[in-house]
């Protein structure tokens, strides 16, 4: 079990979250860039100093502040990974090199060659890392760091730059390892898919603060205030003035042509704009004062022409911007509905 | 929809072309031009590197033209003759110990910036890279001659040592006059070692000192060569402080001076050119390996 309750001070704020993350269990850090996402790995990994926390791992105090009993045990021996975007691969070494750096490697190298045959390196281990393709080069870090027995896992956006294919491919090995090994694994991700493929939970990060834990489809579909659901991908918000002010959270992939009032919100608008997105298609539709993107199968109007949508069980959020109940009614069916209701 | 252009939308009517005509008349291609101009560009830096050659090896090659194997050999095989360049050999080696033992360590806490106050303590490397030679002898002689209290205390040691005039005050000078090019060259191999390397190292287990072993200084090696060998170019040829505080033993340097103001230019040659032969292969060796280490890991 990795459990971490940090407070690091920054210039512009002070990142102050707690992380419990179990044994083979995966968790994703999603917030905007500057957060504070990257300073919570590295408190965590012991690469900078905490204004206070405690950080256990497995049982092991790592990090603490309260006193008596305040410890900081340096990196080299808190048994914590960590992959950044950059591999991180030291240049002289070739990828066996690499792959046997940790002091505790096993020496007959039977270990090292049943890593490299599961991360299909075994045919490169004699090369230098720079003539490794960005793939190859994160296969062999992370085949590092499994070989040095962490832990717990740290994952700092180590795919971005890297193909969709590829990144899905890692993707995929680093999750049956870390539940192979049973090790708590952290993700920090700025792309919010790459965060939803990963994680079993997903936390929100904003300026330090974690807003919002719970597992990814609830926290894209019930965030918990507007700001999670603006971070998350909710590009309109529509204000219910007879209903005291409540705002509906509008996402564009949540929204389907026509109106269906029994599954959420009907809104009517003019279409201000489209452009293809994916196979479907985006408009920009101007309903009152407020702008809704949506994201539909097909092409339902011209830029100008009216258009009617369906926000599908939208969350609702108060003045405050916390959320709140659907405003007098129950909550909506689910969507798509069942093709037994559509034939009655 | 296609995006292929439409030539008549663009410019009306479309054009037949005369692929031999109107081309003909307008000169080469954009193409042909581009390779002349590469040409001729080419041509001209491979002029200009003959020039930079010529004009910096030309002192070298006046030397060797006035030198015969009967004059060196002639010159060199006295009783004696060598010990000047045993001398400069042996505190030579004396002084890149002494910068591999202080300033490495001094090097690496600037480069991390792990120095109170770092710049005053860069500002104190280029004061010393940018006094004169003769300007720095002349200090050390109001530093660590014998009426001083470090001259003093070397004086009080067992061995009575003096820091002028002795194989110890030809190390000083050198050491002073190479120090500074070694500092600040070893700070810029270590400041370009990527820091996140080392923490990546330390997250997999090793120690600080493991660390600087094992990724520190194996990936400064190749800027650290260069620096290492540029300051021992620069002690072979120390001679400002040298003449001032260390005029015996002679060195090379020392050597080469006293002969040409006693017996003339050409038997000073031979000496000249023995400095030489000492002085510049290990940093043209080492800029080799470095640049060969350097395109290794870029791959």
């Amino acid at each position: 079990m990795l459990d971490a309750d940090v407070e690091v001070d920054r210039r512009e704020f002070t990142v102050c979250a707690t992380l419990r993350v179990a044994p083979g269990e995966r968790l994703a850090l999603f917030g905007p860039s500057g957060a504070g996402k990257t300073t919570l790995l590295e408190a965590i990994a012991g690469l900078v100093r905490p204004r206070r926390a405690r950080v256990e791992l497995g049982g092991r105090v790592l990090t603490s502040t309260e006193s008596p009993g305040a410890c900081f045990v340096p990196p080299w021996q808190r048994r914590v990974g960590l992959l950044r975007q950059d591999p991180g691969l030291f240049p002289h070494l070739s990828a066996r090199g690499n792959l046997r750096y940790a002091p505790g490697v096993d020496p007959s190298g039977r270990e090292l060659a049943q890593v490299a045959e599961v991360l299909g390196l075994s045919g490169l281990l004699s090369a230098m890392p720079a003539r490794l393709s960005g793939g190859q080069a994160h296969r062999v870090a992370l085949g590092r760091l499994l070989l040095a027995h962490c832990e717990a896992l740290l994952l700092d956006e180590p795919y971005t730059g890297l193909d969709a294919s590829l990144r899905r491919v890692l993707t995929e090995l680093v999750i049956e390892l870390t539940g192979a090994r049973s090790v708590p694994a952290v993700l920090v991700a700025h792309e919010l898919a790459e965060a939803q493929a990963f994680a079993d939970r997903l936390a929100i990060l904003d300026r330090g603060r974690l807003l919002q834990v719970g597992a990814p489809d609830e926290v894209v579909l019930r965030p918990a205030s507007r700001r999670v659901a603006e971070l998350v991908g909710y590009l309109g918000f529509v204000t219910r003035r007879e209903q005291d002010g409540a705002v509906a959270g509008i996402h564009p992939e949540r929204v389907v042509a026509g109106a269906h009032p029994g599954h959420g919100v009907v809104l009517a608008g003019v279409v201000a704009g489209g452009r293809p997105a994916g196979a479907g298609w985006e408009a920009d539709l101007r309903v009152g004062d407020e702008n809704v993107v949506c994201r539909l199968r097909e092409r339902h109007a011209e830029a100008g022409g009216e258009l009617v949508v369906t926000a599908i069980d939208p969350p609702w959020f108060g003045p405050d911007g916390a959320a709140i109940d659907p405003p007098g009614r129950p909550p909506a069916p689910a969507w798509p509905p069942d093709p037994e209701q559509i034939r009655t | 929809m296609s995006w292929a252009p439409n030539p008549a939308a663009a410019g009306g009517a479309v054009r037949r072309e005369d692929p031999s005509g109107p081309r003909r008349r307008r000169g080469p291609g954009p193409a042909t031009a581009l390779s002349r101009v590469r040409s001729v560009s080419g041509a001209a830096s491979v002029a200009g590197a003959l020039v930079i050659w010529v004009a910096l090896l030309g002192p070298v090659i006046a030397l060797l033209t006035h030198l015969s194997g009967h004059e060196i050999i002639s010159a060199l095989t006295g009783p004696g003759d060598l010990d000047p360049l045993v001398t400069s050999l042996a505190a030579g080696g004396v002084t890149l110990a002494v910068l591999l033992v202080f300033c490495t360590p001094l090097a690496w806490m600037l480069a991390r910036g792990s120095l109170p106050f770092p710049r005053v303590w860069e500002a104190g490397v280029l004061c010393s890279l940018l006094l004169p030679p003769l300007v720095i002898g002349l200090l050390l002689i109001f530093m660590v001659g014998p009426y001083t209290p470090i001259g003093e205390l070397l004086n009080a040691t067992p061995w009575h040592l003096s820091a002028t005039n002795t194989f110890l005050a030809l190390v000083i000078a050198e050491v002073y006059e190479s120090a500074p090019y070694y500092v600040v060259g070893a700070q810029a191999a270590f400041a370009d070692v990527d820091p996140r390397m080392e923490q990546q190292a330390a997250l997999l287990g090793d120690r600080p000192r493991r660390v600087f072993r094992r990724v520190t200084l194996p990936l400064a090696a190749p800027g650290l060569g260069v620096a290492l060998s540029v300051a021992w170019a620069r002690a072979m040829g120390a001679f400002g402080a040298v003449i001032i505080i260390a005029y015996h033993p002679y060195g090379l340097p020392l050597q080469i001076y006293i002969t040409l103001q006693e017996t003339g230019l050409a038997s000073a040659l031979p000496y000249a050119l023995v400095l030489l032969v000492v002085a510049l292969p290990l940093p043209l060796a080492a800029y080799t390996w470095s640049a060969r280490a350097r395109r290794r890991r870029r791959g």
